[in-house]
């Protein structure tokens, strides 16, 4: 039997989170702020905004490897392996308090409405269990707690409430792609970004490093470590950091109990808790999930449906690099989004495919490339005389249009248990079986062309077209889905799950579809909504007996 | 630390990767196998061991010789050599100034609202880009 020894936690917590981060952070903040007795167990650590390259000389060589966002190439302590020989695209997360918003690029975009009813509207995956309406004053709540620069009456969605604060400079990438979109009528727009354009709540203005793929060292970026863990430790919450857990507990009466976890000497502990909240991506839940087999759940926790680990979706990538003959200052962030596009988002059949995506301008980085995954050159085109041709062609005149894909559920899209790799405490590490189907390749391709032909329309000299990024699985969606039939989801619409009534998921494996746009906005948005209800119905929530407890 | 054997075999294919032509030095001229590099491995340790396989693959052939060879049959290690040689050429202030690259700098940004406002008009005056959804769709 083990025991808390460190930080003064509670014996049985009101409350065990498991991740701190985008929506871990949300669920702790607002359960000490309603008076629960909280504990959050994260296998990484703080990193403060000294610890970031990005405002140092040596940024661009250890981008490509100690903060890369691949966990396999980090190879970070905190880390867990991911084998990804079946998988035709990397997954990307951080491991630390803030979690993956620690390096995401802070692209804050809701869903449209249309994506909450997928199968009504184009009669393919399924609608989720509530709609955009019902979602809204969560999004525009979680705007306001995270700090969002941007600019209202977008065309793209339904009217409501404006961003806090006003949008980032789009700059001379920004203006010029505008120009180009104008030519051809289509629609563009300021992106948002969370990040603040002024000081917002204790936190500087951006400064423009363009590193928020690498960390924030402004401490600018609203990653949630600024955001909501100050305001959830002030709360009382409880963090334990490098807590690496291995294992939901369960009584006789199939109800979660707590956590079993390895802290960082490898000691065994456990952190007993009336209710368990789930937040540790849509890789992380899952696998801890199907970790967690005993006798009343021998194929994993919650899994009655059999899809925990399933539908994964990752958001294929496309890029395609303008290059232009005009300097552009195009290594100034933020990067984040300069603008957005959503015209062909929405479901045209005329094109052959169903759904579409999110486009982005962002800048291209400093001389010694872009970021990962965008290289293979063959040696007289990338050397020699030419090494130096490029960057003068290149550097500070080119920036990309990202293509946000959307990825649609298909079970056989999976995380499973690998069964030899581990990680550095023995326990099992995710394999991800993952292909990218036949929908978003034609979408891509589409898409791939139309965001040529906007370049050709700013005046691009020359343009480069990534079909598919292998490192692009930024997004984690869809391994432990909401829905009301529980032989066809995980997790209800308020994050519980269908088999264990005190046991809550509330990160991106909530997700029924994808979207084609970046999901942190919803993530959190859920999150918040989710959890809401949680302490709305505390009175009701049934709690593991101290009698029936192991 | 490399040896001075190293160093001279690297020296001499950095300068074919990165010659002197357009206006820029050359990596040796930009002090890349003296300095710079050992600033690059310190921040890339991991890379000490693809840029010794790809010295020793390099063996004693002409460095052009040895860049195609590196290039067709020694990929990992060759990139590993070609990473150390650009992003230690980078390194350099000098060659960061000859490109006009400041290198990452605080720039507090500045609305600039006003140089786009009459494109967005015209985003506008095109109006709605999104669907309506019926109310009351079917539950998941
Ligand atoms: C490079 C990059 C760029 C991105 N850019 C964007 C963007 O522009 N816009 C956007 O919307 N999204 C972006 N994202 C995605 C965004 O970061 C994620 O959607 C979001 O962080 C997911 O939130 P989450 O709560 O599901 O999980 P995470 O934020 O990943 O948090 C999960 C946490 O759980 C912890 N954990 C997992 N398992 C365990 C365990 N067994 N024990 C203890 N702790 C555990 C992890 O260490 C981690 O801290 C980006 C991501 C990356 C990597
Ligand atoms: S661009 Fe802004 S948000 Fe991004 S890293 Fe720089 S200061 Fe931080």
């Amino acid at each position: 039997m083990m025991i808390n020894h460190s930080l003064d936690l509670p014996d049985v917590a009101d409350v065990l989170v498991v991740g701190a981060g985008a929506s871990g952070s949300v669920a702790v903040k607002a359960l000490a702020e309603s008076g629960f007795s909280v504990v959050c167990l994260e296998q990484g650590d703080w990193t403060p905004p000294s610890a970031f390259a990005g405002d140092k000389p040596e940024w661009e060589l250890v981008k490509q490897k100690q903060w890369h966002p691949n966990p396999n190439v980090r190879g970070g302590a905190s880390d867990y392996p991911v084998d990804t020989s079946e998988s035709d695209v990397n997954p990307l997360m951080y491991s630390g308090v803030g979690g993956s918003t620690i390096l995401y690029a802070a692209h804050w975009t809701r869903f449209l409405p249309s994506d909450f009813k997928v199968k009504t509207m184009d009669g393919i995956a399924d609608d989720w269990p509530f709609d955009y309406a019902e979602l809204q004053p969560f999004y525009e709540r979680m705007d306001r707690e995270v700090g969002v620069s941007g600019l209202g009456d977008n065309p793209a969605y339904p009217p409501g409430a404006g961003y806090p604060l006003p949008p980032l400079p789009i700059g001379k990438i920004g203006r010029k792609a505008a120009e180009g979109m104008d030519k051809l009528g289509w629609h563009w727009w300021p992106g948002a970004n969370s990040i603040p354009s002024r000081e917002y709540r204790h936190r500087p203005s951006c400064l423009r490093y363009g590193t928020c793929l690498t960390g924030c060292p402004a401490g600018a970026k609203s990653s949630t470590d600024l955001t909501h863990w100050p305001d959830a430790l002030e709360a009382g919450a409880k963090l334990v950091t490098g807590a690496r857990v291995r294992e939901i507990t369960v009584d006789d009466q199939g109800l979660a109990t707590g956590a079993v976890y390895l802290d960082r000497n490898g000691i065994e502990r456990r952190q007993k808790a009336s209710v368990v909240i789930l937040a540790g991506n849509g890789i992380g839940t899952p696998r801890l999930l199907q970790l967690s087999t005993s006798n009343l759940f021998p194929d994993g926790l919650a899994n009655s449906s059999g899809l925990v680990g399933k539908n994964l979706m990752m958001h294929p990538y496309g890029a395609v690099v303008g290059t232009y003959e005009d300097p552009l200052d195009s290594w100034l962030g933020p990067a984040g989004q300069s603008i957005e596009s959503m015209e062909f988002y929405e479901t045209d059949t005329s094109r052959g495919f169903v759904r579409g995506a999110k486009w982005n301008v962002m800048p291209s980085g400093g001389p010694l490339g872009m970021r990962s995954g965008y290289g293979g050159r063959p040696v007289d085109e990338s050397w020699g005389v030419n090494f130096h041709r490029n960057v003068k062609a290149n550097l500070g005149r080119s920036f990309e249009w990202g293509i946000i894909a959307e990825d649609l559920p298909d079970e056989s899209n999976r995380v499973v248990l690998d069964p030899s790799l581990t990680d550095s405490d023995g326990i099992p590490a995710p394999k991800l079986i993952y292909t990218s189907s036949e929908t978003p390749s034609k979408l891509i391709d589409f898409h791939d062309e139309r965001a040529r032909e906007a370049h050709e329309a700013a005046g691009a000299i020359t343009t480069s077209t990534t079909r598919l990024m292998r490192d692009c699985g930024w997004h984690l969606l869809g391994t432990a889905r909401m829905g009301n039939d529980p032989a066809t989801s995980v997790i209800d619409q308020w994050g519980r799950s269908h088999d264990v009534a005190n046991l809550y998921v509330i990160d991106g494996s909530a997700f029924v579809t994808s979207s084609g746009v970046n999901p942190t906005a919803t993530i959190m948005a859920l999150a918040l909504r989710s959890v809401e209800h949680l302490i709305a119905t505390r009175r009701d929530q049934v709690v593991s007996s101290p009698s029936a407890a192991h | 630390m490399l040896t001075d054997e190293e160093r001279q075999k690297f020296a001499a294919i950095a300068d074919v990767l990165i010659p002197s032509a357009e206006g820029m030095p050359s990596a040796s001229e930009a002090a890349v196998p003296e300095k710079w590099l050992d600033e690059a491995l310190r921040h890339r340790p991991d890379l000490t061991a693809g840029l010794r396989a790809a010295l020793t693959a390099a063996g004693d052939l002409p460095p052009a010789e040895a860049v195609d060879v590196l290039n067709s049959e020694h990929i990992p290690a060759f990139e590993a050599l070609g990473t150390l040689a650009a992003g230690a050429y980078f390194l350099n202030p000098e060659v960061k100034q000859l490109i006009g690259y400041p290198g990452q700098v605080p720039t507090v940004p500045r609305d600039d609202t006003d140089t786009y406002f009459d494109l967005l008009e015209n985003v506008l005056e095109r109006g709605q880009v999104y669907r309506d959804v019926p109310t009351a769709g079917p539950d998941a």
